[in-house]
């Protein structure tokens, strides 16, 4: 039955449900999907939209009522305890809140994922020195958490979810508790992680800025429905459920495109002269940018006489150089 | 009394004290802790609950902490012979002492290992960390400090019941006071008695509360 699907996908939602215990709603209700190796999706939702239940069906914490997961085509819940706290250690987790041990030295936080496997002292301090370097965090291997800012508690948690060397990692809002400035960079280093490692990053947010910077795809869950998935291009270009729209145009300027207008929201390289060449030539003003760690997201205003071509065109120039398997399209 | 008699009595009761109080207060921590785990593991909310055997782990600890120490010294009598072949004098004090904090102990260590927020234990749940991994490598090293905090509390409060240890001849500084300083109106007995257990309880809340800081990372 998963032998179809197991061999490209790191993750696949088939049917899957969940009703807690004295709660009416389910929190999330036959959602299907499958999200291709080595793919960067966005998981967003409002909150209460079944994001937390999806990361804690995920990573194991809860079990599915109905349907099934399969994590690199493998059903945890046909696992064995033993096996399927293997298959856990080898899923990368990164919170919101970071949870890290407060007495436990920086060091001591990203070898424990390793020391609860039982690898060796030596060898669990030399991979998480590795990864502490990797992180930008060596210097402070042996502080303790509460002696670091938010981003660099963030960077010990990513740390700690890589040093198990996992496929899939999946960061819980890992930026929401962050400054902008500070969200850029973790989701700057999460995407390079991504691609350096070949990793299928899962990022759940209930923020369209961070889909947009660092996503792939995107899956938009609503009371435990999955409303609208496709290529984060496209999705942000053609929004076609309500409740995208929403979570897009949370940011949308006030502007009211005149007759023959459109606004639209474009994702540039930069701002550079060649990209100004080209939006003069199309006649396109730049409304509002926010400039963020993979390029600039700008709101245009437009004739609408230009064309979705001309338009991928102009976010193309700021396509991440990755080779995107396409996400598989809902079951 | 002169101070040459008082001194050789007070440093006799003192040693008494310290050999009834700490030895009760280790195996006190060690046993306490242990049903402390056992509280918060099987509390609802916790690492596997289980709501009858943390019902009835509740009921007696508060029965525990309920009798009066006088009381358990007495009724403890046949238990103190079955352990120390004895039930007279300091060594046989370390039994009902013992038995007193226990409870105590349990309490305070559920709370304290309650107050390790749970997004920790889910972390190392999702890493997949067994339930004794949690235990050993989460919830006790995050919970140190509350747990040498409870520890010093602990060991303050058996100073305190040592003193009613004089009522099975225990002896110890409570049982000076109270034989010669109120007995014998000896005052000079009962001041200098008071004196040491003050600088007693403070010298070991101040040792208690600098260990806990030091230990403290957070």
């Amino acid at each position: 039955m998963s032998s179809d699907t197991a061999p490209l996908a790191a993750l696949t939602f088939e049917h899957l449900s969940k009703t807690y215990p004295n709660q009416a709603q389910p929190a999330l209700n036959n959602l299907n999907l499958s999200v291709p190796r080595g793919s960067r999706l966005g998981i967003i939702g409002r909150s209460g939209a079944g994001k937390s239940t999806l990361v804690r069906l995920i990573s194991g914490l809860e079990q599915p009522e109905s349907g099934r997961l399969l994590i690199d085509g493998e059903n945890p819940a046909q696992l064995s305890a033993a096996q399927r706290r293997n298959r856990q250690a080898r899923t990368g987790l990164v919170f919101q809140h970071f949870n890290l041990l407060l007495q436990r030295t920086v060091l001591g936080n990203v070898t424990l994922p390793l020391e609860l496997q039982g690898v060796p002292r030596a060898e669990r301090e030399r991979r998480a020195l590795a990864l502490l370097d990797k992180v930008g965090l060596a210097p402070y291997a042996k502080r303790y958490p509460a002696q670091l800012s938010g981003g660099q508690k963030q960077r010990v948690g990513i740390a700690r979810a890589l040093v198990t060397n996992p496929t899939l990692l999946l960061a819980d809002e890992a930026t929401s508790a962050l400054d902008p400035e500070t969200s850029a960079s973790i989701l700057q280093l999460l995407t390079d992680l991504q691609r350096e490692r070949d990793l299928t990053l899962v990022i759940v947010t209930h923020q369209m800025e961070v889909v947009r910077a660092a996503t792939t795809h995107v899956a938009v869950l609503d009371s435990g429905h999955l409303v609208e998935t496709g290529d984060t291009r496209q999705v942000i270009a053609s929004p076609q459920h309500p409740v995208t729209r929403a979570l897009l145009e949370a940011h949308r300027p006030a502007v009211t495109p005149g007759n023959g207008q459109m606004l639209r929201l474009v994702t540039l390289a930069n701002l550079g002269a060649q990209t100004l060449s080209t939006l003069a030539r199309l006649q396109a003003s730049v409304v509002q940018a926010q400039a963020h760690p993979l390029g600039v997201d700008a709101w245009l205003l437009l004739p609408n006489t230009v064309s979705e071509a001309e338009l991928g065109a102009l976010s193309g120039a700021a396509a991440p150089a990755l080779k995107l398997s396409p996400l598989a399209e809902v079951l | 009394m002169n101070w040459a008699e008082i001194y050789p009595l007070l440093w006799q009761s003192t040693l008494e004290t310290f050999w009834m109080v700490l030895p009760s207060a280790i195996i006190a921590q060690i046993l306490g802790m242990l049903l402390g785990v056992w509280l918060s593991v099987t509390a609802p909310g916790g690492l596997r609950p289980n709501p009858l055997v943390n019902r009835s782990l509740d009921a007696v600890v508060n029965i525990g902490r309920s009798l009066p120490f006088i009381i358990l010294l007495v009724i403890l009598i046949p238990v103190t012979r079955l352990i120390v072949h004895t039930s007279i004098g300091s060594t046989a004090a370390t039994v009902p002492l013992t038995i007193a904090a226990i409870p105590f102990v349990a309490r305070l260590v559920d709370g304290a290992l309650r107050d390790v927020p749970q997004g920790v234990t889910e972390a190392a749940r999702a890493m997949g960390a067994t339930n004794s991994q949690i235990v050993r490598k989460v919830l006790l090293p995050e919970a140190l400090p509350a747990l040498v905090n409870s520890f010093t509390v602990m060991l303050i409060s058996l100073i305190g019941y040592s003193a009613m240890a004089g009522a099975i001849g225990g002896g110890g500084l409570g049982d000076l006071a109270i034989r010669y300083g109120y007995q014998r109106f000896e005052t000079e007995v009962m001041i200098a008695t008071v004196l040491v257990l003050l600088l007693l309880v403070q010298g070991v809340q101040w040792l208690g509360d600098r260990a806990a800081r030091t230990l403290d990372h957070r």
